[in-house]
């Protein structure tokens, strides 16, 4: 229906190879949506009063600065506190959703650890999760990183299985940012309240102001927000915090005593102005987005699969349709990556996008170190256009085919590092029909 | 001004605010918001096009009106702090009357 029509002249899929290879300054595509998203323009719009005229101490009430920055900042915890189904009272600002997850998990389990000492958590959360239950285990605490099922999702009968009486804490995130999994927060909060004394934190970052989210229903009592993920400014993101009942945690930073004692500094007034814009706008935009961006994913996805053969979609069928994780059969990460490079897509997660390592999440769902290798991400958002799609797509295409025809050698594992690994013309094989998994490598080299 | 309550905006108010949106988004330098507000301004006024009840007519309108304030502002900062053009732009056509809702 939509789309390029062939009738043009200029459309993408008739550019030469070359052209994506000259050193032009142009930059190819937009950014991938999971690493960052960009400042929505009305977002921007509704900072810059306070990063020029309006520049006043938000916890100043002496002067007309100091209240006119108050107001705007006490109509941005709302906004947000909408977003989630919260109340303004339980949003506390914070510098992003790393300096939430540190705060949530270690406040919560430090402020307990009298009585209680176990967190359970999975192994596909984020780093910063992950690293925060680390710091705790050489404290002192016992962490459970659950597993997940092969699709991403963790389950309910694992989870339960792990529960101790001396559970603090249990950390899940709602929407993985590497396979868009979506987690089922609603059943897992139903489960935790059969239990007493155990706090349910989400990492919500993927989440907030992309699918709908409501704390309550949830059972939630702390949830991690990111700015920058919802097309807002970076260095800002929010803690919901239950009041009712009070969740009590011991914070990070000391000082002032702002923000309910749980995150002493000075607001930076036009950050938190922008967060709460730009969660005005995605709860105003999140329908109309949400079918754009599943329109434009299962584009992306159906013209894929129509055209390359042996491509794995990692995840959850039913994840966030704006997070798309595909693994390329015989096809070396790197090479395709280093082909696609002007293409703002990472392999592997953002932040590690430099680590020849595969990563931990597809690894956590079972995938093939091989397959874990040559998945890419696609992020699909509010300002993705069907002429990007087509573009990747087509891109895309034209470099898998032409590395599986360069027969570029595969080192398959578990020789890869090995000195006396032989390369072996893996697509050729698996044309002739052979089963690449089925072959013993070790025994084959002798 | 006064009691006009119930009194919903003319056609011709709706379509020289739709005109002046259009105008605003298409003066985006960055692709991707150009074709973001193109396509929105269009769906919403569809949206009022087709909308019969004059209280929210009225509403979308009040809204209409400010967010033109808003794209206005924002397209000339945009234009101010443009970036390179963007392969997808030079070598794809606009995607502008492709975009739907
Ligand atoms: C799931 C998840 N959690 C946490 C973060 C970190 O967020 P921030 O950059 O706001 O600290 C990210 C993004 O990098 C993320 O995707």
């Amino acid at each position: 229906m939509v789309g390029v029509d062939s009738s043009s002249p200029r459309e993408p899929t008739a550019l030469a190879w070359s052209t994506f290879l000259l050193p032009t300054k142009a930059k190819v595509i937009s950014p991938q949506d999971q690493a960052t998203t960009p400042v929505d323009p009305r977002v921007l719009d509704a900072m810059l009063p306070y990063l020029t005229d309006q520049y006043g101490n938000p916890h100043s009430r002496t002067h007309a600065y100091g209240w006119e920055a108050e107001s705007a900042v006490e109509d941005a915890r709302k906004h947000v506190a909408d977003l989630i189904g919260a109340d303004p009272k339980d949003i506390v600002f914070t510098s992003g959703a790393t300096e939430t997850n540190n705060m949530a998990i270690k406040g919560i389990a430090r402020f307990h650890k009298e009585k209680k000492r176990h967190i359970i958590t999975t192994q596909t959360e984020h780093k910063c999760v992950l690293d925060s239950c680390r710091k705790l285990s050489e404290e002192g605490f016992d962490i459970t990183y659950l597993p997940v099922q092969q699709n991403g999702v963790v389950s309910l009968n694992v989870l339960e299985n792990a529960i101790r009486p001396d559970t603090s804490l249990v950390s899940i995130m709602t929407v993985n940012n590497e396979t868009g999994v979506i987690q089922p927060m609603k059943e897992i909060g139903e489960m935790l309240r059969k239990y007493r004394g155990i706090y349910l934190h989400t990492d919500a970052a993927q989440a907030v102001g992309k699918i709908s989210l409501d704390v309550n229903e949830m059972n939630i009592d702390l949830m991690s927000i990111s700015g920058h993920k919802l097309y807002g400014p970076k260095g800002i993101g929010a803690a919901y915090v239950r009041r009712r009942p009070r969740v009590r945690l011991e914070p990070i930073l000391s000082g002032g005593g702002q923000e309910r004692g749980l995150r002493s500094g000075t607001l930076p007034t036009a950050l938190v102005v922008g967060l709460g814009e730009a969660a005005r706008i995605a709860k105003q935009e999140m329908k109309r987005d949400h079918a754009r961006i599943t329109e434009l994913s299962d584009h992306l996805i159906q013209s894929i699969n129509a055209q390359v053969e042996h491509v794995v979609r990692n995840g959850d069928v039913n994840g966030y349709p704006g997070c798309v994780n595909l693994s390329f059969s015989y096809v070396e990460g790197e090479s395709l990556l280093m082909a696609l490079k002007d293409i703002a897509l990472s392999s592997g997660s953002a932040c590690t996008s430099a680590s020849l390592e595969p990563s931990y999440v597809l690894r956590a769902l079972g995938a093939a170190e091989d397959m874990a290798h040559s998945s890419l991400r696609f992020g699909i958002g509010r300002f993705t256009t069907k002429a990007e799609v087509d573009f990747v797509v087509s891109h895309i295409i034209r470099t898998v085919n032409r590395l599986r025809d360069m027969r570029c050698v595969l080192y398959h594992q578990p020789s890869r590092s090995s000195s006396e690994s032989v390369p072996s013309p893996l697509w050729e094989m698996v044309q002739e029909g052979i089963d690449i998994n089925s072959i013993d490598w070790s025994q084959s080299q002798h | 001004m006064s009691t006009t309550v119930v009194t919903a905006p003319s056609r011709r108010a709706i379509l020289d605010l739709y005109a002046a949106t259009l105008r605003s988004s298409r003066a985006f330098s960055s692709y991707n918001f150009r074709e973001y507000f193109v396509g929105r301004t269009r769906e919403v006024f569809r949206g009022m096009q087709t909308e019969s009840d004059p209280a929210r007519l009225r509403t979308m309108y009040a809204d209409a009106r400010a967010e033109l304030g808003v794209l206005r502002r924002s397209a000339i900062v945009n234009q101010l702090y443009g970036g390179p053009k963007l392969a997808v732009e030079v070598h794809a056509p606009a995607q502008e009357d492709t975009q739907q809702a």
